[in-house]
Parts: structure tokens; sequence; C-alpha cells
């Protein structure tokens, strides 16, 4: 294809692209705009009117914004952890063909995506567990997630069965290959599972709005919620006015992303082109 | 126990697994190591999945908070179905979820289409970049960033705008998210702003892997850019759009947390789907939580999603070969 002169569908064709990432991007934009700035702003700025960091002081010097934050770290590391050792365990487990059971086992896991309990059934054995307004209901529910699990075992089998005869022959236990073997030749797959499961922990709402209902106990997201509500907006230091106020919180909710955004986004990439376009 | 099967099966790397090469035994004493292995995630889809599908004997009770469940026979449904808010929760959730499937997927293709003509290699990155990024917020971050662009006051970005340009009145400003009107087209546009750019990674991968011989080929026979697009690009995306259609179809009646935030009091009749339905329901009805009757109503929405998997599993099976579980 040589298109040396730029074209009218060029031009068409670059200006949709460029209107459609300025509707993606202009809303989060007057977010960060507006937490940055100590005026309550109207319309559509590019700089604030009154800079000030005041917004963000406001938010990390309250110890009621703080100690969510600070859950929301604590559950997200966890989780990831347990969540990925249960799928790379289950993947590991399900590529053993010739192990009695297997099919069994897989079918166990599948049926999950078919059909559930449902949301109070699974309250209910959570709160029968002792887990309710406990954090580790939210570490351990969303631990187990058969779609990942699913995708880790694809990634898994393309792996060179001949290296687990190999190593077989050699001696190695299961535990040795699995961790010799099959995790340093799978660091791409745990990450880019590993990032879905941060993202997911990170992010997550719905349960903790299931099974958290002590204030003590929640995460960013729960409180971002109330503070947005209304019902619990912190008291604004300095020269911050409560819409800044907000407007940082919503910010600091998706800082941590931010930063690994960059270094991270290929991964998404892959664990979901992979996870699609297999077979 | 020395029955051998004959078959062999040939692996996805071409090396070929001999079947039963030893007997029963032998393969599980092999095998010992792995079924500990197993365990941990046996353990978890045990407490997980299948005691909450026990748990389903209880939508055949009255159960209400403290009391233990008291069988009722089939009364929890009688009186879901005679419920009006039930009835608009089904609706609702079929409709929001289909509607926002096929309008994703416009956008998504659309956006794809458009990406793919640029050839500015750095641009198309930096495009990717900005378009990918909604899909990582969370539904509660969504929420607030649309509730303070679409503020009902001179707060709101978008009120603010339609007064710049004269079509409201300074006062008369419109609470988007509280009007029975405006709920809805609101919720899908931003459902559209959240996953298109993300929905176009899987047409994407599949634009990439059209030969360019087909358009070289195509362009000797004159034929103009759209023409290609309509004649070879459209047809290669064909199969990628309809597996992302029936792999989504299965999920429908999963939506919650988008609903969820998004919706209140105002908008309830056109927001509220089942999920919703039964959490708010249980744990915000301000009477004892009645799990009796939630647990049938979220027995109605398992049934209907197991339905809707089996069929597109089945849909799938026919159009690409392979099931989607």
């Amino acid at each position: 294809m040589n298109r040396k002169k730029l074209t009218t569908g060029d031009v068409l064709v670059y200006a949709g692209v460029i209107l459609i990432s300025l509707l993606i991007i202009i809303p989060l934009y007057k977010v960060l705009i507006d937490s940055l700035d100590l005026r309550t702003a109207y319309g559509m700025k590019l700089w604030p009117e009154k800079f000030g960091l005041d917004g963000y002081i406001s938010v990390f010097t309250n110890p009621t914004l703080y100690e969510p934050f600070r859950i929301s770290v604590v559950t997200t590391v966890i989780g990831t952890l347990v969540a990925l050792t249960l799928s790379t365990l289950g993947a590991y487990v399900l590529i053993q063909w010739d192990m009695p059971g297997r099919n069994f086992f897989a079918n166990l896991l599948l049926f999950t995506m078919i059909f559930n309990g449902g949301m109070i059934p699974t309250f209910l054995v959570v709160k029968e567990l002792g887990l309710y307004n406990n954090l580790g209901s939210v570490i351990l529910v969303p631990a187990m997630n058969v779609y990942n699990l699913v995708l880790m075992r694809n990634f898994f089998e393309s792996i060179p069965h001949s290296l687990f005869e190999a190593a077989d022959i050699d001696g190695a236990s299961p535990m040795t290959i699995f961790a010799k073997i099959v995790l340093p030749l799978s660091k791409a797959a745990l990450a880019s599972i590993g990032l879905m499961f941060l993202v997911a922990y990170w992010n997550d709402y719905t349960n903790f709005k299931i099974y958290i209902t002590n204030s003590d106990f929640y995460n960013f997201q729960m409180k971002l919620r109330s503070i947005i509500l209304g019902s619990d907006l912190p008291t604004a230091s300095g020269s911050a006015t409560a819409n800044t106020v907000q407007n940082a919180a919503i910010i600091t909710a998706i800082l941590p992303f931010m930063v690994i955004y960059p270094f991270a986004q290929k991964y998404f990439v892959t664990g979901l082109n992979i996870g699609a376009v297999k077979e | 126990m020395s029955r051998l099967k004959k078959e062999n099966l040939t692996r996805a790397d071409g090396s070929v697994i001999q079947m039963g090469q030893a007997p029963l035994g032998v393969r599980i004493k092999k095998y010992i190591p792995f079924y500990f292995m197993f365990l941990p995630v046996l353990i978890f889809a045990i407490v997980f999945y299948y005691i909450p599908m026990f748990g389903i004997s209880l939508s055949f009770t009255e159960y209400k908070g403290v009391k233990d469940p008291v069988f009722n026979g089939l009364e929890n449904f009688r009186k879901m179905f005679s419920m009006p808010g039930f009835w608009a929760a089904f609706k609702n959730t079929l409709f929001l979820s289909t509607v926002k499937l096929l309008m994703n997927t416009f956008m998504a293709v659309a956006l794809s289409l458009l990406l793919n003509e640029i050839s500015n290699l750095h641009f198309k990155k930096i495009t990717q970049t900005v378009v990918y990024l909604p899909h990582f917020m969370s539904w509660v971050v969504t929420a607030s960033v649309f509730g303070m662009i679409l503020a009902p006051s001179q707060v709101g970005l978008v009120n603010n705008l339609l007064t710049q340009m004269g079509v409201l009145q300074q006062g008369s400003e419109i609470y988007f998210l509280g009007d029975q009107k405006w709920w809805t087209p609101i919720y899908f546009i931003i459902n559209i702003w959240k996953d298109t750019g993300w929905g176009t990674i899987i047409y994407m991968a599949t634009l990439t892997s059209i030969a360019p011989e087909l358009y070289e080929a195509a362009s000797i026979d004159g034929a103009t850019r759209w023409q290609q697009l309509r004649f070879v690009t459209m047809p290669a995306l064909y199969n990628t759009i309809i597996t992302v259609l029936i792999l989504n179809l299965a999920k429908v009646m999963n939506l919650f947390e988008s609903v969820f935030v998004l919706q209140n009091n105002a908008v309830i009749r056109q927001s509220d789907v089942l999920q919703t339905y039964i959490y708010t329901q249980t744990f915000n009805s301000g009477a004892l939580p009645n799990y009796g009757y939630t647990t049938a109503v979220g027995l109605v929405k398992s049934l209907v999603g197991c339905a809707l998997v089996l069929i597109c599993n089945y849909a799938s099976k026919k159009v690409r070969g392979r099931g989607i579980v």
C-alpha cells in the first residue's frame, strides 16, 4: 500500500480517531484539572484557575481515607497471591493428560461457569464461615476464578511436553517441575493474569458491598463511593473546596493503576489475545 | 486392571500421549502429588461454588433473618411472578445488557476500522493507550467521574456547556442520572465510553491477520478504499463479531455493578436489574432479609443464565466448531 499523499479519506480517519480519543479523555482530564483547582471550576479548563495540592493533602492526611487505602493495598496484594497460586496449581494439574480423574476435575470447574448458586446462598455460606465483616471474604471469594484458570492452562499447554518428561526422568518431583520449569517459562502468563487479578482486587466494590458492612473495613472504592454520594465528605484542608476534595479522591483511586499502566499495557493485551484467539 | 485403551491423543504441540499405558492403580500412585496440589482448588470450588448450589433449596422455604427456614413449597415463586418489580428487573436485565452488547460491539468495530486505516504507528500506539484506559477504571470511579460531569448544576460540565450554548437556562439544569427519560441512554453512553477502546483489541488482532496480498489484489483490480473495506475487511471481521456476540450473550444475566453504582431511587423502574433487585430486596429492604425469596429470584436468574450459556455453546459449536465452556 503506497499512500504518499494525504487523501480526504486519511483526513477523515485521523479526525475521527482524534475526536473519539478526546471524548474518552476529556471526562478524566476534567476531573484531574478540577482536583488541582482550589476554586470550584465551571466548564472546561485546560489548566487549573488557582493551582494547589490542598485537595490531595486533605485526602492523604485524613485517617478515614488513609485507612481504606491501606485496606485496598492489603486485600489486593494478598488476594492476588492467593488467586495466582490457585490458578497456577489448578492449571498445572489440568495439563496432566494421563492423570486419572483429570477430566472429572476439569468438568467440576467448568460446570461452575454454567451454573451457580447465586448471590444469596454464597453470602450465607460466607456468613456461616464467620467471614462476614471480615477481610477474609473479599480476599477468598474472588480468588477462585475459573476463567483465569483456564487461561493459565492454555498458556501452560504451549510448554513443550518433552521438557516435563526429561525432568521426570532426571527424578524431579512434580513440585520441582512446577517451580523450576513451568513457572519460569510462564512469566508472561503470570504477569498478564496476575495483573488482571490485581486490577480486579483493587477495583472490587461488589464483594465489599455484599460482605462488609463495618466501615472500619472499607476499601478505597467503598470510601470513594460514600464521599461522592456526599454522605461522608472529609473536612477539606487549607483552601480546598468540597468539589476539589471529591475530584482528588477520584484521582487517588486510579493513581496506583496509572503508575503501572505504561509498563503493564502489553501484558493486558497479551492476556486478552491468548484467551480469545487460542485454538 | 490390565485393560489398555487403544487410541492415542495428539497434543497441540504434536507430541503423542499414549493413553492408559499403565494400570490405573499405578497411575493414581504416580499422580498422588498432583492430587495434593489440586486440593486447594478443590476446596475453594466446593466451598464457594458447590455448597452454595445446595443453598438453592432455600428458595422453597420461608427464611427470614434469624429464624430457621420453614418449607413453604412454591410460595416464593408465586410471590415473585406476581411482583411488578421482579418483571421490570427481568426485562431490564435483558434489555440493558443486550442493547449495551450490540452498541459496544458496533462502536468497537467502527473504532478498530478507523485505527486500522492509520499508517502512523506512533500515533496509533498513543491512541490505543488512551482508548484502553477507561476499561481499567472501576465502576465506582466511572460513576464518580460521570457523577461530576453530569451533575445537575453549573458544576456539571455537560449542563455548563449546554447553558453556554444557550440550550438550557441557568437554574433548569438536567439531572441526567436521576431523570427517567435520560437514565437509559446515559447508561449506554457511559458503557460505550468505558469499553469501546478495550473492545477493539480483539478486532485489531483479526485485522492484522488479514493477508496484505488481498488488499493489493483488490487495489490492482481497481477497488476503492471503501470497496476494500466492504469486500475484504468486513468479511474477515464477520466471524470475530459473531464470536464476541456469542461469548457475551452467555453472560447477560450477570449484569450488576455497572447498574448498581449508576442507579438511584428516582430511576429504579428504568434501571433495576435482577442482581440489583436481589441485593436491595435482601440488604436494603428495611425489614428482616427474606433470604428464601431472594434465593428464589437468584435461582430464576441462574436458570435463565444457564439456558443462555447452553444456547450460546450450541451456537458457538455450529458457527466456529468449538464450544465456549
